[in-house]
C-alpha cells in the first residue's frame, strides 16, 4: 500500500514539449487551475513582501529617505493591494479549487470552464493594477483608495487609479464566478453518502466563504464603477462636491466582509489539521458550522466600524459597536472548540500542526485588540494609527498566512506526492513566528504613542528605536519566507515520497492517490460521517478501497 | 520539549528586551496612550483600562490554556499507545462558552457606549468656537476674534501652535477643504475627520499648561506625513496678551501689504 514513488502524472500532461504549456493554458482541471491559482498567490506573496521591505528601510530612522513620499504611498498601496487582492484571497481560492472536489468526492468543479475563465480573469487583473506604475504612477491612496482623493481633481497626473478600478472590477467579476462554482459544486456533485451533515469543516468554510463573496463583490465593484464615471465622465458621486462618505459605506460593505473572505477558509484548514494531529475528532462539529454562519451573517453588518471617526449619529455609531463585538461570540466558539478538539489528545506537533498553534497564539493578540478597536472611544484614539497595522497583521499575518502555512503544509504531500522537508519547515516556523511577532508587536506601543499609519516618514526621534526593531525582525520574515520558497522548490523535485495518506487523515483526498488521477477517483468510497477515511481504517475496509485506486506506476 | 524550551527562552527574550528599553528611556513602548490633558481624552484613557481588566484576563487564561495544551497532551509526553477519548463535544459547555463571551462583550459594549453618550455628542455650552480646517498640507485655526492661526506642512522645526486658554471648554468645528483629512493629538483626545461637504465636531478643555503634538491621521497626499499640529495651552491672561498679539499682526499686516 504503502508507495515508493510518485505517480508519473498521466501521460497526455506531458508528450511533447509544447503539451505542457497548452495544457496549462486551457486545462478545465480543477487540480491544475488550483495549482496555478496557488502559484500566483505565493508569486504576489513574495512581490508585497518586497514592497513591504522597502517601506520598512524607509521607515528604520526618522527622515529617512529611500524613496520619496510619492513612491512610498504608492508602496504602501501596492503592498496592501498585492497582499489582499493578489495573495491572500487567490491563494485561498486555489488550494479550495484543488481540494473542495475531491473532498466531497467529485471529479470536477461543477462549471470547468467557468473555473477556466475565473482563474484567467486573475492575472489580467493584476497586470492591470502594475500597469499603473507604467503611467506615470500607480494607486497612491492606500488599498482602500478613499475619494476623493482617488478623484481626478486630486490625481489627475496619472491614470494608476483608473488601472485600480479596473483591475477590482476584474477581480471581483472572478470571484464572484468562483463563489458560483463553488456554490453549486458543493449543492449538487457531492459523493454518495456525502449529506451536507458529513461535509468535511473546510468545505463548510468555503461555503460560506462564498456566499460572502457573493454578497459583497458587486457593491465593491459597483463602487470601482461610480468612481471611474467620475473621473473619465465627470459626474459627482464622490467628489469634493458630492459624498466621499458614501465611498467608505460602499468599500467597507465589501471591505469587512473581505477579511472574512480571507479567514474562514483558513479557519477551515485549522479544523481539519488539528483534528489529525490531536487524534481526536473535530469537537463540537454542529456548533462550528453554526458559527461559520453567525460569522457570516454578523460581518454584513459591521461595516461602518472603520468610519468612527467621520461623525455618525452615536446610536448608529453604537449599534456597529455591538454587532462588532458579537462577532466575538461565534469566533470564540470556534476557538473554544478547536482547544477542546487538542485537549486530552497525542498531539503529534508536526509543521502544518506548529503552525496551527501558531495562527491561534497570535490570532488571539487580533482578536482582542479587535475588541479595543470595536468600542467607539477607544477607536477614535487608535484609528488610522500603527495600532491598527499591528491588529491588521496580527488578524492576516498571524491568522490567514498562519492558517495558509499550516494548509499547505498539510496538503502539500498530496499535490505532489511528496512531504515538504520538516527540518526546513521547523526552521521556517520558528523564524516566522519570532519575525513576526518582532515585527508588528511594538507596532501596538508606536501607535498608542500617536504613530499615524502611511507617513512616509517622521521625525520623532522617540520613535527609532522601535522602529528600528521593527525593521530587523521584517527582515528574519523575509529569511523565514526564503526557506519557505527553498523548501517548496527542493521537495516538489526530490521530497521524501509521500505515499497516499502520510498523516492518518479523516477525509476523502486521502483516500486517492498523490497527486491524484485527472478524475480523482477510480471509485467514492463509502462515506458514513464526516470522517470517512477513518472510518474505512477502522472498519478493515481500507485495503479493498485502495486496491481499487489505480496502482502506482512502478 | 524542545519547542516549549525554545519558545520560553524567545518570549523571555523579547520581554528583557522590551523591559530594557523602555527603562533606558526609549519611546515607542508604552502599552497605553499618553497622559491625557482634557476630560474627553482622560475618559477614553479609561474606557482602555477597563477594557484591559478583562482583556487580559482572555490574554492570559487562553494563552497559558494553549501553552499547556502543548506541554501536556504532546504525544511524546504521552503513555505508550494512548489512544485519546473520542468524545464529540459537550453541549453545556459549549453553552458555557457561548454564554459567557457574549456576557463579557455585552459588559464592554455598555461600558463603552456610556463613554460615547458622554464625551461625543455635540457640545453647546462651550466657552467658543474655533474652525479648524484641514487642507493639502496644513491647518487653519479660524478663531472668533477674527484672526487666523495656520500650520503650514513641515517635517522639520516646529509649526505655529494653536493656543488655547487652560480650563476653558472649547467647541472644535472641522472643515475639510479638498479631500479628508484628521485632526488628532493623542495627549487630548482621539481623532476627528475634516471630510469636504459637511462639518465635524470635537471639544477640549485643557486642564494644564504645555504644548502637545499630534498629526494627519488619514492619507491625504505626498505631504501627508508633513500635516503636523501642536496645540500649545495658556493661562487665560497669557491667552488674552497671545490674542492681542495676534490681532495687532493682522493689523500690521493688513495696514502693509506690501510686507
Ligand atoms: C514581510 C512581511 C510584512 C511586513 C514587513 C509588512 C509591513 C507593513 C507595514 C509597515 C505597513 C504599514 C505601511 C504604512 O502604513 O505606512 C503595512 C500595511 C499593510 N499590510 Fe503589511 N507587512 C507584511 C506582510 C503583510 C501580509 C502578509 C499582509 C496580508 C496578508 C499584509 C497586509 C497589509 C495591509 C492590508 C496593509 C495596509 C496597507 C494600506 O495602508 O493601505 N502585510 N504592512
Ligand atoms: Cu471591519
Ligand atoms: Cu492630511
Amino acid at each position: 500500500m504503502a508507495a515508493t514513488t510518485v505517480l508519473p502524472r498521466p501521460k497526455a500532461y506531458d508528450d511533447t514539449f509544447w503539451k505542457p504549456i497548452s495544457l496549462w493554458l486551457t486545462t478545465t482541471d480543477h487540480k491544475l487551475i488550483g495549482i496555478m491559482y496557488m502559484v500566483t498567490g505565493i508569486l504576489s506573496f513574495l512581490i508585497g513582501g518586497i514592497f513591504a521591505l522597502i517601506v520598512r528601510l524607509q521607515l528604520a530612522a526618522p527622515n529617512l529617505k529611500v524613496v520619496d513620499a510619492e513612491t512610498y504611498n504608492q508602496l504602501i498601496s501596492a503592498h496592501g493591494v498585492t497582499m489582499i487582492f493578489f495573495f491572500v484571497t487567490i491563494f485561498l481560492t486555489g488550494i479550495a479549487n484543488y481540494m473542495v472536489p475531491i473532498m466531497i468526492g467529485a471529479r470536477d468543479m461543477a462549471f470547468p470552464r467557468v473555473n477556466l475563465l475565473g482563474f484567467w480573469l486573475v492575472p489580467v487583473s493584476i497586470i492591470l493594477y502594475y500597469s499603473g506604475f507604467f503611467t506615470g504612477g500607480a494607486l497612491n491612496a492606500g488599498w482602500t483608495g478613499y475619494a476623493p482623493l482617488t478623484e481626478k481633481a486630486y490625481q489627475s497626473h496619472s491614470l494608476g487609479v483608473d488601472f485600480w478600478a479596473l483591475s477590482i472590477i476584474v477581480w471581483a467579476i472572478s470571484g464572484i464566478m468562483a463563489s458560483t462554482n463553488f456554490l453549486t459544486t458543493i449543492v449538487a456533485l457531492r459523493a454518495p453518502g456525502m449529506k451536507l451533515t458529513r461535509l468535511p469543516l473546510f468545505v463548510w468554510a468555503q461555503i460560506s466563504t462564498s456566499i460572502l463573496l457573493l454578497v459583497v463583490g458587486a457593491p465593491l465593484a459597483a463602487a470601482m464603477i461610480l468612481l471611474e464615471f467620475d473621473r473619465q465622465l465627470g459626474t459627482q458621486f464622490f467628489t469634493t462636491a458630492g459624498r466621499p462618505v458614501l465611498y467608505q459605506h460602499l468599500f467597507w460593505f465589501f471591505g469587512h466582509p473581505e477579511v472574512y473572505i480571507m479567514i474562514l477558509p483558513g479557519f477551515g484548514m485549522i479544523s481539519e489539521v488539528i483534528p489529525v494531529f490531536a487524534r481526536k475528532p473535530i469537537f463540537g462539529y454542529m456548533s462550528m458550522v453554526a458559527a461559520l454562519f453567525g460569522i457570516v451573517f454578523l460581518s454584513m453588518t459591521v461595516w461602518a466600524h472603520h468610519m468612527f471617526t467621520v461623525g455618525m449619529n452615536t446610536y448608529v455609531e453604537g449599534f456597529f459597536m455591538l454587532m462588532t463585538m458579537l462577532i466575538a461570540v461565534p469566533t470564540g466558539i470556534k476557538f473554544f472548540n478547536w482547544m477542546a478538539t487538542a485537549w486530552w489528545g497525542s498531539i503529534d506537533f508536526t509543521v502544518p500542526m506548529k503552525f496551527a498553534f501558531g495562527f491561534l497564539a497570535t490570532f488571539l493578540i487580533g482578536g482582542i485588540t479587535g475588541v479595543y478597536l470595536a468600542s467607539v472611544p477607544v477607536d477614535t484614539q487608535l484609528h488610522q494609527s500603527y495600532y491598527v497595522v499591528a491588529h491588521l497583521h496580527y488578524v492576516l499575518f498571524g491568522g490567514s498566512v498562519f492558517t495558509i502555512f499550516a494548509g499547505l503544509y498539510y496538503w502539500f504531500p498530496k499535490i505532489t506526492g511528496r512531504l515538504l522537508n520538516r527540518n526546513l519547515g521547523e526552521w521556517n516556523f520558528w523564524t516566522l513566528f519570532i519575525g513576526f511577532n518582532g515585527t508588528f508587536l511594538i507596532m501596538h506601543t508606536l501607535g498608542l504613542e500617536g504613530m499615524p499609519r502611511r507617513i512616509a516618514t517622521y521625525s520623532n526621534e522617540a520613535w527609532a528605536a522601535t522602529n528600528l526593531i521593527i525593521t530587523v525582525s521584517s527582515f528574519l520574515i523575509a529569511f523565514s519566507v526564503l526557506l519557505f520558497i527553498i523548501n517548496i522548490v527542493s521537495s516538489w523535485r526530490g521530497g521524501e515520497v509521500a505515499g497516499d495518506d502520510p498523516w492518518h487523515a479523516n477525509t476523502l483526498e486521502w483516500a486517492t492517490t498523490s497527486p491524484p488521477p485527472p478524475y480523482n477517483f477510480e471509485r467514492v468510497p463509502p462515506v458514513r460521517s464526516f470522517m470517512p477515511l477513518r472510518d474505512l481504517r477502522e472498519s478493515g475496509e481500507l485495503e479493498a478501497e485502495t486496491a481499487a485506486q489505480p496502482a502506482p506506476a512502478h | 520539549m524542545r519547542l516549549i524550551t525554545r519558545s520560553l527562552v524567545s518570549l523571555l527574550g523579547l520581554l528583557v528586551a522590551a523591559i530594557s528599553l523602555s527603562g533606558c528611556g526609549i519611546g515607542g513602548l508604552s502599552p497605553i496612550f499618553p497622559t491625557p490633558v482634557s476630560p474627553n481624552g482622560q475618559n477614553i484613557y479609561d474606557t482602555y483600562i477597563g477594557i484591559s481588566v478583562p482583556a487580559l484576563i482572555i490574554f492570559i487564561g487562553v494563552e497559558a490554556a494553549l501553552l499547556w495544551i502543548v506541554v501536556k497532551y504532546r504525544r511524546s509526553r504521552q503513555p505508550a499507545g494512548y489512544v485519546p477519548p473520542q468524545t464529540h463535544g459537550n453541549t453545556p459547555l459549549e453553552i458555557v462558552w457561548t454564554i459567557a463571551p457574549l456576557v463579557v462583550v455585552l459588559a464592554i459594549a455598555l461600558y463603552s457606549f456610556v463613554e460615547l453618550q458622554r464625551d461625543f455628542q455635540p457640545v453647546n455650552n462651550a466657552a467658543f468656537t474655533v474652525v479648524v480646517s484641514g487642507h493639502q498640507f496644513g491647518w487653519n485655526y479660524a478663531y472668533p476674534q477674527g484672526f487666523t492661526v495656520h500650520q503650514e506642512g513641515t517635517l522639520q522645526g516646529e509649526v505655529a501652535p494653536f493656543v488655547v486658554p487652560t480650563n476653558t471648554l472649547i467647541k472644535l468645528q472641522f472643515q475639510g477643504t479638498d479631500v479628508i483629512h484628521s485632526w488628532w493629538v493623542p495627549a487630548i483626545s482621539g481623532k476627528t475627520d475634516a471630510v469636504p461637504g459637511y462639518d465635524n465636531f470635537s471639544w477640549l478643555k485643557i486642564d494644564r499648561t504645555g504644548k502637545w503634538k499630534g498629526e494627519c491621521a488619514e492619507l491625504c497626499g505626498v505631504g501627508h506625513a508633513t500635516m503636523q499640529i501642536v496645540v500649545q495651552a495658556m493661562s487665560q491672561s497669557d491667552y488674552d496678551q497671545w490674542v492681542q498679539e495676534q490681532l495687532a499682526t493682522k493689523k500690521g499686516a493688513a495696514a502693509s501689504p506690501s510686507s
